[in-house]
Order: C-alpha cells, then structure tokens, then sequence
C-alpha cells in the first residue's frame, strides 16, 4: 500500500473510531431530555404524576452505585471521603474508579450466572457455575466487548472446568431446542420457544422459524470427563450420528434437527435448514457444527441487528434504574410497546457504536439523571416509572458481601471453618455465600414484583448462628468498636455507616441511644441495635 | 364455646362420632400425656388436638405426598413384572384377594384394603425435570407460564392463614431448586421447606432469651418507624410494611407452642418404633404429626429411584425404607379419625423399561407407571388399569391431568379454579382431563 494512502487509512481508522465511542456525558444528557420529552415532558392533566423526583443525596449514590457496579457496600472511610470531596465531579470519577474494581467483573459475572443457570434443565450443570464465573469476570474486567463474549458463549467448546463460556450449552445440557431458547432469550430477548410447539398468537414468529434456529445445534454434545480435580464435562461437536447428546438426553442424537410431527410425534419429523429468523441469513444442510455456530454468532452480533443491542441495554438499564424500558426483562418482543421508546432506541444504538462496550453503558446510565434520582418502591411506580428510580431487592451474592463487610465477617475463614467445599456442584449449596444465595437468591430475569422475601430468610437473618456470633459484643469488630469508642452516639453512628452506609437521622440516634439506656447493658444492647440494622428493610434493598 | 366448637367439627366428621364417644372429649381432654392408642379406647388429647388441626383446614382436607425422586420401577413397588424380563423380584399376594404387589413391600401388602394402585399411569415426559414438573404442577413447564406445584395450590385453597405453621411443608432436600415452587400463587405459599425430619428446620431457635428476642423485634420497629428513608419511613413505606409483616409472621411461627410439631422427640417411643427407621421414617411421622397441627400439605421425599444400574438390590433396599413408615403412616392416620380427610399419595416421576439393561438396570419409562393412594374417601382395595406386562397401557389410561383432576376431587377443590399468570392469562389449577371416578367407588 502506497504511503500516502496507509496514513490516509489510519486517520480514516482514527477518526472513525473517535467517532465511534459516544461521549459519555452528552450521551446521558441526551437521554435525560429524551426522557423528559417522553415521558413527564407532556404535564399530566391532574399535574401529579409528571413530577420527577430530585437527585439522591451524596451516602445514597455512593451506596447505590456501589452495589451496582461492584455489588458490594462503600465502607464508612469511602463514605466520609465521598462527602468531604467538594469536586463537581466525583460521582463520575467514583463510576470510573469503581469500573477498574476486579469486583466489577465478579459482580456482573455472578450476575450472568444466575441468569443462565436458573434456567438450568439438568442439575448437574451446576458443576458449570463457577467456571463460567471465572470467565466472565476475567472478560468483564479485561473490558472484552459483550459481541464477544457472546460469540465465545454460542461457539463454546471443550472442558467445562477449564471453559467457563461452556455455561449456556452445559445448562440445556446440549439439548438444541432449549440450547436456541436460551440463546435467543439471554441475547436477543427473544423468546422464540413460544413458537416450539405452536404458532403463537401474538408473536410474530412461527413454529418453523424456531425450528430453522434450533438447526444450528444439532451437533453440539455434553460428555461426562475426568479432570484432575474429579467429574467435569466437556461440549464437543458431533461428526457422526452416536448415541446420547448428553447424560440428560433420552431421544439420541441425530446430525440434523428435525421439527416434530405434531400430530404423530414418534414419526421423524421435518428436516429443517438452519436460518436465523431475525436476519433470514441461512446455511445449507451438513455444514460442520463450527460452520453452524461461528456464523450464528456471527449474524446474531452484527451491527444491524438490534435485538442484540437493545437485548443488553434494556437489562443493564432494568437493573440500574431498577425498571426495564421492557418487562420482564428478556422479553422484548416483537410486537409489544417499550416505555420511553425513543431512549430505548436512542441507547441502544449508541450501544452498539460504543462496539458494545459494557463500561461504556454503566457509564453513561450512571451519569444519568434519572439514575440519581430518588427512589420509589416498586408498586409506587406503575403509572410513571422514569419519574424516579426504583428501589431493588440486593441479590444474594450483594446481600452476603453486605453482610459480610457490614459485620466484618471474613469469608475465606468462615469457609475454613465448615470445612470448606468438597467439589463445584456442593460448593453452590454448602459454602455460606452459596446458603445465603439458596436462601435470597432470585432468578434476575423474573418480574420484579414476582419476587417476594419468605419465611426462612426472615429466619435466617434473624437467628442464624452464624450471624449471631458474628454480632456478638465479646469478640470481633462489635467488640473491638466498643473498647475503642466511649462514646455511645459515635458507636451508633459507626453501625450505621458500616451496616446502612449512611449516617443515622437524630430520630434514629435518639431511639438506640433511648434503647441503651433501657437495656442497662451496653454490650448486648448494641447486639440489639447491630441485629436490628441487619434485619431492617433498608438493609436488603438498593435504595 | 369449647364444646360447641368441637360439637360443631364433630357434625362434620361423622366418623370420629361413629367411632368414639363424644362427650368424653370434656373428661378426657384434661388428661396431657397422649399415647398412640391404636385400640378403640377413650379419646385422648390428641384426639382433640387432631379436630382442632382439621378444623384449621377449609373442608378439613389435608395431603401427605410421598415423592420418589428418580423415576420408580412400577415392577418392582406395585406391578409385579409378569414376563420375561422380571429379574429377580417376586410377586406375593395381599389382604385384598385377586391383588399381587412386589415382595418389597410386605408390610403394605397387609394393608392393600386401605390404598388404590393405578397401573394405567401413562405420559410422554422421560427426562427427571421435566417429568418431575409436570408430575407436581399438572402442566409441562414454560418459560412464560411458572405453574404451582401440587403442595402450593393445596395450600392455596385450603390452607387456613391465620395458622402459625406453613401451610405446605416439604420434607427432603429433593434437589428440584425453584422448578417446582408456588409459581404464580407467590410467596405465601411457597413450600416450607426442611432438608431432613431428624431435627428443627433451620434457624427457627432464637439465639437469645424470648424477652430479649422481643426486645430485639419491638427495637426494630422502632428504628424502621423513626427512619425517614427514603420518604416518610415507617409503615407507609410498602416495603417496610411487606417486610414487618413477614417478620411477625416469622416470629409468630416460631414461638408458637404449634412448632413442637417439628420435635420429633416429643413422639412416644413406641410410635417412633412402630415407624421404623431411617430419615424417610422420620419423614412420615413427622408429616402426621404436622398434619395433626393443622399443617395442610406435607411432601416427603425419597430419592435415588434412578435406578439405571442394579434395579433390583436398589428397589430392594429403597422400598425397605418405605414399607414400614408407609403402612404405620396409613394406620396411625386412621387411628386418628385422619384417614377420611388427608389423602395419602404415592408417586414418582415415570416407571422403568420392561427390558433389563445390561447392568441389571431399567432406564425411564414414561409410557406406562404406576401411582398409589389412599384417605380423603379413595376407595382403597382396588387396581385401576392394566398393561401388557408393564410395557403399554390396554386398559383405562389415566393421563397426568386425569390424575390431578382425581387429587382435586378427593380434596374437594375446585380444578377450574383459576389463578392469573403474570401476563394476565387464567390458569386453571387443572387444565383438561376427567377425575378416575372408579377410585371414588
């Protein structure tokens, strides 16, 4: 290539990508007026609801945006130092600090985790779990692009111990019908396997254009392995027809997919040729399964199509402003209305010419207005949901760091102490972090309202051993916080920044300083107090 | 008012009038130590405490399911393998002439005037969950649609909320993570849930004192009412309030002097003998002793009927751990003036191939299974259906919803019931199928 023109190329390159990454602060505030034009922009005929809330006070940011972008609480010397710091800035500089935390990428992997192994057909995918944790949070944290990490999920292979990317084919245990299901639903927020059975009746989809995607994994397998550390499982691909798909599989495997014969479901079916039914781009029968998956993943994450852009943002948005533009939050579609369509689709595309950069995005949201403002619960919120933000119940994974930094529990000790876990699949159920995710955990594609707190967490966090000990006024940091501090107002202050992070009302010193002085035991009356921030509503939500 | 109350459960339980003599309830009632009286003799206090428990229960109904995780062999539990391929396992006879079961069962074979076996269970789910769904919600599962389980809509329609014990217990960790829970119905009837009967359910012991722990309860309110977070606080906060009644649900339930239901050790031990041994033993009486306590749906669970390898020894073994508690449950149950409310259920997910495999296994078998129950007006002493050797149903198939439809009629709930999904589409508790009218005599 001819100089001139390579350093033509370059600049071209150059300036086409600084024009590729979208500012951060214009594109929040462009999204701010696009709301406001929207949705409370047009003045409500009773003037009520149209009124948006004001902008969270400095402790409630710092606690929001740490349990969303890390999943953990700020500890009381950040609070201080956020509250000192008089810069006009230092909200955005704290997204930006909290972005280069290795706990951003453990808090979004536990995140994806869930959302692609409570949807698990087969329990033994649960050996799975952490392996695509660690995956996810070593691409999170690199800043690898969510196109690719989805190409690397949909052309996973190999061992599932050592490839975490393996999770979504593990947990359908290769089934390819619930293998496209997933796919479509986690990617594109499609929920295609409507059509599996029969043509739906408000979807656009049909049978056979679920079927024409489900052609594109009808070579991939589960197979039981051995690795050092014991059992595992590895994804393969079939080159001839052999067998079971996976340890789950009751039908065989064939080469091809067929679509069953409703009416006589022993005969084979209707042999289908694998077409990607939001691009109609399509492969001939026999290609190879790499063949198959590469260009799959390929098409579902080209730039036009905006399933995939609007599938990730409409999640993100869903879990920091704390209500989707969609709900629930994989189900976008085709025919149905977003709330505030045109940020919707503002966003989204936006997304995508950030080349689907997930810092990016956490940036923008947080720099929000809409992401600062107060928050409402949930049932508040059904005539004007982007009128405030919405209060959201804390994940497990949140809730056990909370609880572990609110009281000082360490968790590595505390696993030492049961024992610690004997393999992956026992690890989710019997370390504590995985009791406490067994115990609050949800399903983070649920509706929101559908999730409600039950009797034995209740049971837990107020009687739980565990807890009780690590409250206690005799031993640890409780203990080590009295000797230290005479004074009782300053006690009280401390456990509300440690367990609440925020300083407490003077209503609210006045009643534990009142409760002191009642108890007549200073130790077990802050026993009192520290149980009764740990159970207390605040303390489980995002505010 | 004492009286009245009782006269007033008693009218609607003939049975226990029948029996006994009623007005003995007054003499007798005072009298705390209860024994397993499995001998017409005076009413003791439990028999009081059993028609306070049905009063507790709309209609007075109550369910103990036993689940059998794994898919067990309708060969070898109640249809005997007549061909070829019958391995080991033999036949023996029954109390009921004309009915044979598997010798792993010889205690139950003594009391076969008391159950029905259907042996035309047919269906086309071989995989565990999905056939294990679909065998406790009635429905196949969607992504759209989460069904509640069989305990949750019980609970759901006959459960009393105004009782300090859940209304749905289950016993048995059964490894089944949220596939089968209260779906649409949501929290209030969400299974209880206990890994094993053989102590209390987890963290239901205050760590301190009940005064401190009052203490503790009143200071929390306090601090939520003091609160202004994040607007106003206190009880006009939805969240606050949700969560301040779900502590004091929380709380009424464990100091209620009902939770001695869960202790085991309370129990005579010469009713814990007549149980027999083992965590599925501990399971059955712990299920009658919550039943007795006004507790409406109790599942226990067996696992390790997936018997792909060594059928024989494994259903051997695994029916020992039944048999016993089973029949003792059935008994005691009757003993107790229970037996006509509480149906009593005996499933799996699917049964097992005819062929023996070639480690003396069989695989899943959806195609033809059998179901076993009793109580709650089943007309026990019968089979119901017939089979070519276990292979093909050829006689009275009874489909899963036919099946659902029979549990609804024995309790006495309405299948059409219909609960909204969260898109705003009615579901019916069952959808299609006709009840088994031959189990209702």
């Amino acid at each position: 290539m001819p100089l001139r023109l390579l350093l033509a190329f370059v600049a071209c390159t150059a300036a086409s990508f600084a024009w590729a990454v979208p500012d951060v602060a214009k594109t929040a505030a462009r999204i701010d007026e696009l709301l406001a034009a929207d949705h409370y922009g047009d003045a409500e005929p009773d003037g009520q609801s149209s009124q948006p809330e004001p902008l969270v006070d400095d402790a409630t940011y710092l606690r929001r945006v740490s349990l969303d972008v890390i999943g953990k609480l700020p500890s009381p010397e950040q609070i201080t130092q956020f509250a000192l710091d008089p810069s006009a800035d230092k909200r955005s500089k704290t997204v930006e600090k909290l972005l280069t935390n290795p706990h951003y990428g453990q808090n979004w992997s536990r995140y994806w985790r869930d959302v692609i192994y409570m949807r698990r057909s087969d329990e033994r995918a649960l050996f799975g779990q952490n392996a695509t944790t660690a995956f996810l949070t070593q691409e999170f944290n690199k800043g690898t692009d969510w196109a690719e990490i989805a190409r690397k999920f949909i052309t996973a292979k190999g061992d599932i111990s050592k490839n975490g990317e393996c999770g979504i084919i593990l947990a359908q245990m290769a089934d390819p019908s619930n293998v496209t299901a997933e796919v479509s639903r986690i990617f594109m927020g499609v929920q295609i396997q409507c059509a599996q059975c029969h043509n739906h009746p408000f979807d656009r989809w049909k049978r056979e254009q679920f079927h024409e995607m489900a052609a594109f994994f009808p070579r991939i397998a589960v197979r039981p392995s051995f690795q050092m550390g014991g059992r595992s499982f590895e994804v393969i691909s079939l080159r001839r027809p052999v067998g079971k798909r996976s340890p789950a599989d009751t039908e065989g495997a064939k080469l091809e997919h067929y679509m069953p014969d409703l009416e006589n479901p022993e005969a084979e079916g209707t042999l289908m040729t694998p077409i990607f039914y939001a691009t109609t781009q399509k492969l001939s029968l026999g290609a190879s399964d790499e063949d198959r998956r590469e260009k799959l993943a390929a098409w579902m994450t080209a730039r036009g199509n905006h399933w995939f852009d609007k599938a990730f943002v409409n999640r993100m948005w869903g879990e920091m402003v704390g209500h989707g533009f969609q709900e629930p939050l994989d189900d976008l579609g085709p025919d149905r209305k977003p709330l505030a369509a045109k940020t919707f689709e503002f966003l989204s595309r936006e997304f995508a010419s950030s080349d689907y950069d997930h810092k990016w995005l956490v940036r923008v949201i947080a720099a929000t207005k809409m992401y600062q403002r107060v928050s409402r619960p949930r049932h508040d919120t059904s005539d004007d949901q982007f009128a405030a933000s919405c209060t959201q119940r804390l994940r497990g994974d949140q809730l056990f760091n909370a609880l572990t930094s609110a009281l000082g529990i360490d968790e590595a000790e505390l696993e030492r102490r049961r024992g610690g876990p004997k393999n992956a699949l026992r690890a989710a159920a019997n370390t504590p972090r995985g009791q406490i995710n067994q115990t609050f955990g949800y399903d983070p594609s649920d509706r929101r309202d559908e999730i409600a707190s039950s009797i034995p967490q209740a049971l837990f966090l107020m009687n739980s051993p565990d807890i009780n000990r690590a409250i206690s006024a005799r031993r640890g940091p409780l203990g080590q916080l009295l000797d230290k501090e005479s004074d009782n107002e300053a006690v009280v202050l401390e456990l509300y920044l440690r367990t609440l992070a925020r300083e407490p009302k003077s209503s609210e010193v006045e009643k534990c300083l009142e409760h002191v002085r009642s108890t007549g035991n200073r130790e077990a009356a802050f026993e009192d107090i520290q149980w009764a921030l740990i159970n207390s509503t605040e303390f489980l939500y995002r505010k | 008012m004492f009286l009245t109350h009782q006269t007033d459960v008693a009218v609607r339980h003939q049975h226990v009038v029948r029996r006994r003599d009623f007005l003995k309830v007054i003499s007798t009632a005072s009298l705390a130590a209860g024994t397993l009286d499995f001998s017409a003799g005076a009413l003791g206090w439990r028999d009081v405490m059993a028609l306070e428990a049905t009063n507790l229960r709309k209609r007075g109904m109550a369910c103990v399911l036993l689940w059998m995780q794994g898919g067990p062999s309708h060969f070898e539990t109640f249809s005997p393998h007549s061909g070829d391929n019958r391995g080991e396992t033999k036949a023996i006879g029954t109390s009921v002439s004309g009915i044979e079961i598997s010798e792993n069962f010889p205690i139950i074979a003594k009391q076969m005037d008391d159950l029905a076996i259907i042996r035309s269970m047919t269906s086309k789910e071989g995989a565990h969950p999905r056939a294990t769904y679909l065998m406790h919600t009635g429905y196949l599962p969607t992504a759209s649609v989460k069904y509640p389980t069989f305990g949750s809509f019980v609970a759901q329609q006959l459960g009393n909320a105004a009782h300090e014990l859940p209304s749905f217990v289950r016993i048995g960790d059964g490894r089944q993570g949220g596939v089968n829970g209260a779906g649409i119905l949501g929290v209030d009837y969400e299974p209880f849930v206990m890994q094993s009967a053989s102590g209390l359910p987890r963290n239901v012991v205050p760590t301190t004192d009940i005064a401190r722990y009052n203490r503790r309860l009143n200071l929390l309110e306090g601090l939520e009412a003091a609160s202004e977070y994040p607007r106003g606080g206190g009880a006009s906060d939805p969240e606050i309030a949700d969560h301040q009644k779900l502590y004091r649900k929380a709380s009424k339930m464990i100091l209620s002097p009902s939770m001695t239901a869960f202790e085991l050790e309370k129990e005579p031990q010469q009713v814990r003998d007549a149980y027999g041994q083992g965590p599925f033993a501990a399971g059955c009486l712990m299920a009658r002793r919550l039943i007795e306590s006004g507790v409406t749906f109790v599942e226990v669970q067996l696992n390790g009927w997936d018997t792909h390898a060594d059928n024989f020894k494994e259903c051997r073994r695994l029916c020992g751990q039944v048999d016993q508690p089973f029949a003792t449950l059935i008994q005691d149950l009757k003993e107790r003036g229970l037996y006509a409310s509480t149906l009593v259920v005996w499933m799996g997910e699917f049964g097992r191939t005819p062929k023996i495999n070639p480690r003396a296994g069989r695989d899943h078998y959806p195609k033809a299974f059998n179901v076993v129950l009793g109580g709650a007006g089943i007309q026990g002493g019968q089979v119901i259906g017939k089979t070519n050797g276990g292979a093909e149903v050829t006689d009275r198939p009874v489909t899963v919803p036919d099946l659902f439809q029979s549990f609804c009629k024995a309790l006495k709930i309405d299948a059409n019931h219909e609960n909204l999904a969260s898109n705003g589409r009615p579901i019916k508790i069952v959808d299609k199928g006709e009840a088994v009218k031959e189990l209702f005599g």
